[in-house]
């Protein structure tokens, strides 16, 4: 399925042409439909149950534990196994083959035996083999300059120093979270007809969430081991404070490009949502009063982003002023206002960065939930249908579309080497997608198909000495290298939020926009690039743990709390 | 051994690519082999022996030479791959009661899951039928009549595309299949031709890591 563009006014949508820049698509930031929220909201709503039937871990941290989350129909169990990782073992890197701790979600309640067969495969991630009833794979190092002295403060009877804290955000990063069948695990269509499935990521997502309450429980476990009685538990609103890190690198880029529908479905929601809220006549006064909190909050939340990345670290300073002259401009709000956020958008995108105008477009969303949730049932997809070539179109008529979706390519000059200095290719090693030069290395026979601009206006141009009455099917007959761009030039004519338009080979292409648009989908903050080509991020910082989640009264958690006086 | 069909598909993928397939076929390759496998056929049995028999031949060989009258192939024999994503494209001549007609095709099992795709465009099963064997498919469900030999046979000398076909049976798909070892090795060895071989250089600039990000 592909969502629906035009059910409100069409005038109220962004234009694909602007919103599918990268510049802009590497400024979005989480909102009330990003992935963690969607389950955190679900899970609160129908009152999901949490335990922990096993914590078997010896005093040097070796062991294994199992949370269980109980919903309205079914379980899920992480299995958590924990190692005693030598330092120099530790890395970040894809190709790395071991870590601190390494789970997997299984679909129910894991037996003695299911554990005994899962402790020989998932310490191996990558060389070993999971099978359908194991929905994910995943793997954490300890952030050891925070993991040491938050032991030791704790073994002492103390509680940890909150700036060393402040400066890490957490206890540990995971390096890569698998699903959908990877290495053996169920497919994600085997789970997608479940409710608690069928937004996207959601298996990833609920991974992760109780990934954060283990590294809780194993951080307070080792403090105990070394204090003995001692030693007291981490104060919870510093743990609360802390989420999980993440580190991504190029692996991920490509994935909005080979999945174009779920993308469209991604933005058109958001884009949707945005629109039915500037589409609205009035605001009251609770939503305006709701607005200005979840703002300052929001600057609260900036102040904790902290990056060395040059680029990342302007845009920080950027949003940081536009949030404070988005303040006095929303203090001029009030029920009396005409159109009020559609007012207080068109004055952003005069007056803000492309970093202040998407986090307003976020924030913009946040008191209006009724109006906009249902959204997130919109948010999956099934590329069945949109995936077979429709045979019988004129080349008059795919000239037609080619000039409309893709005329940003064709004005791109593609023989200038500097527009297509890139390549992406898969290494060897791990099968790690890479990015190269496409120039000065021998990469090129290797070419994935991540170029749709340039492969576009290739297709243009092969088109050209063709009569316009004749079809795809006897264009492709001839010319079989251009199906995949016949494909997605298809898609995207449906989907018009679909593509990237900009240029994914230029010399001076940044992966981490695409990278921070899909963490900014997860629902990620603190994007920290640490090169052009990796982030690390944080997760569910300041939500709420498992037990915690109950008494929860609304899902804002992932703004700072405002400090008294304030 | 039990694979996801996201396995299957991601491995078919890369095994085309090195058989030196455009990037659409392979992308249509690898579906219709996993389509295959949910329905319990060894579609990856089949890809793999006709990789291995066209293995980089130029794909214009293996294809009709026109979309009219019967099908075929300049060089005498059809790629599935090829005359089944051109049936898919043409769907429409079967609604308007024609029924398509190709000579030599080999593995003609692997011409069905374009059938699929056809069948959903048209909104009404589509019949392949090939010796003795018949298989029709809604796109959802799958038919099949004919006993497993003529089914898995290595090469067809006719085979009839045909809309709409009635469903006798219907089998579903299930979400998991096996492959066996040699499959899979000789699919890998077609995917590793994919791969560009790691140096300490391109590891370095190409992930752009150099740091362990160890703190």
């Amino acid at each position: 399925m592909i969502m629906s563009v035009c059910e409100t006014d069409a005038i109220q949508l962004r234009s694909p042409d602007k919103v599918m820049k990268l510049s802009r698509l590497g400024s979005i930031h989480q909102s009330r439909l990003s992935f963690m929220r969607i389950l955190l909201r679900r899970m609160q709503n129908e009152n999901w149950r949490f335990d922990r039937p096993v914590f078997d871990i010896d005093e040097s941290g070796v062991g294994h534990a199992v949370y269980s989350a109980h919903g309205p129909d079914r379980t899920y169990s992480l299995v958590a196994f924990s190692h005693d990782l030598p330092a120099e073992k530790r890395s970040d890197r894809v190709i790395a083959d071991a870590w601190d701790a390494t789970f997997t979600l299984f679909d129910g309640i894991p037996t003695f035996e299911d554990i005994k067969r899962l402790s020989r495969s998932v310490p191996l991630q990558e060389a070993g083999r999971i099978c359908e009833t194991e929905l994910s794979l995943s793997r954490a190092n300890r952030s050891t300059r925070l993991w040491e002295h938050i032991v030791a403060a704790l073994a002492e009877g103390e509680q940890p120093d909150l700036q060393k804290i402040e400066a890490v955000g957490y206890l540990m990063r995971t390096t890569a979270v698998y699903g959908s069948g990877k290495f053996g695990a169920a497919d994600r269509e085997m789970i997608a007809d479940r409710p608690e499935f069928q937004s996207p990521f959601q298996v990833e997502m609920l991974s992760v969430f109780l990934t954060r309450a283990f590294v809780r429980d194993l951080v307070e476990h080792m403090a105990r081991m070394k204090g003995g009685r001692k030693a007291v538990k981490l104060d919870p609103a510093i743990a609360r404070s802390m989420g999980i890190g993440n580190s991504t690198g190029l692996g991920m880029a490509p994935f909005l490009l080979n999945h174009p529908v779920l993308f469209n479905n991604w933005i058109a929601a958001r884009e949707q949502a945005a629109a039915r809220v500037r589409a609205l006549p009035q605001a009251s006064k609770h939503e305006i009063e709701l607005f200005r909190e979840l703002l300052e909050r929001s600057i609260l939340l900036t102040a904790s982003w902290t990056t060395d990345h040059q680029v990342q670290s302007e845009k920080i300073e950027g949003l940081k002023r536009d949030l404070v002259v988005l303040q006095q401009q929303a203090g001029t709000l009030s029920e009396t206002s005409d159109h009020p956020w559609n007012q207080l958008n068109a004055w952003a995108e005069k007056e803000l960065s492309l970093e202040g105008q998407e986090c307003l477009t976020s924030l913009m969303l946040e008191p209006y939930g009724a109006l906009v949730d249902d959204l997130v049932n919109t948010m999956a997809a099934d590329n069945t249908p949109t995936f077979r070539i429709a045979g019988a179109m004129t080349l008059g008529d795919l000239r037609g579309v080619l000039e409309r979706v893709y005329g940003w390519a064709l004005e791109i000059d593609w023989s200038d080497q500097q527009n297509r200095a890139k390549a992406w290719y898969v290494s060897e090693e791990k099968l790690e997608p890479r990015l190269g030069e496409r120039f000065e290395e021998p990469i090129e026979e290797y070419e994935q198909p991540l170029a749709p601009g340039r492969d576009a206006a290739a297709l243009y141009h092969a088109l050209g000495h063709w009569p316009e009455d004749k079809n795809i099917a006897q264009f492709l007959l001839r010319h079989p290298e251009y199906r995949h761009i016949v494909r997605r030039v298809q898609i995207v004519n449906q989907a018009p939020y679909a593509e990237i338009r900009d240029n994914t080979i230029a010399s001076d292409i940044l992966p981490i926009d695409m990278l921070r648009c899909k963490l900014a989908f997860f629902g990620a903050v603190q994007f920290d690039p640490r090169s052009d080509r990796w982030v690390r991020i944080n997760m569910y910082a300041n939500a709420p743990y498992p037990e915690e989640l109950v008494s929860q009264t609304d899902d804002f958690w992932v703004y700072p709390a405002l400090r008294e006086g304030n | 051994m039990s694979y996801s069909l996201n396995e299957i598909e991601a491995m078919c993928k890369r095994a085309s690519r090195g058989a030196g397939l455009p990037w659409g076929l392979c992308e249509e390759a690898a579906k219709g082999t996993r389509w295959l496998a949910s329905f319990g056929f060894s579609g990856p049995d089949l890809l793999v022996s006709l990789l291995e028999l066209n293995d980089r031949l130029p794909a214009v060989d293996l294809s009709p030479v026109a979309l009219q009258g019967i099908w075929r192939a300049p060089a005498g024999r059809l790629s599935p791959l090829i005359a089944g994503a051109a049936m898919s494209d043409c769907a429409i001549k079967m609604e308007l009661g024609n029924i398509i007609t190709m000579l030599e095709v080999d593995y003609p099992l692997l011409v069905v899951p374009f059938a699929s795709g056809a069948a959903l465009r048209l909104g009404q099963p589509v019949a392949v039928e090939w010796e003795g064997t018949r298989m029709v498919t809604n796109g959802k469900e799958l038919c099949v009549q004919g006993n497993s030999e003529a089914i898995l046979s290595s090469h067809a000398k006719r085979v009839e595309c045909s809309a709409p076909a009635q469903m006798l049976s219907q089998s579903k798909p299930i979400h998991r299949a096996v492959v066996g070892d040699a499959c899979w090795v000789r699919l890998g060895a077609f995917a590793q031709r994919t791969f560009a071989p790691a140096t300490e250089a391109s590891r370095l600039r190409g992930a752009g890591a150099g740091l362990t990000g160890s703190d």
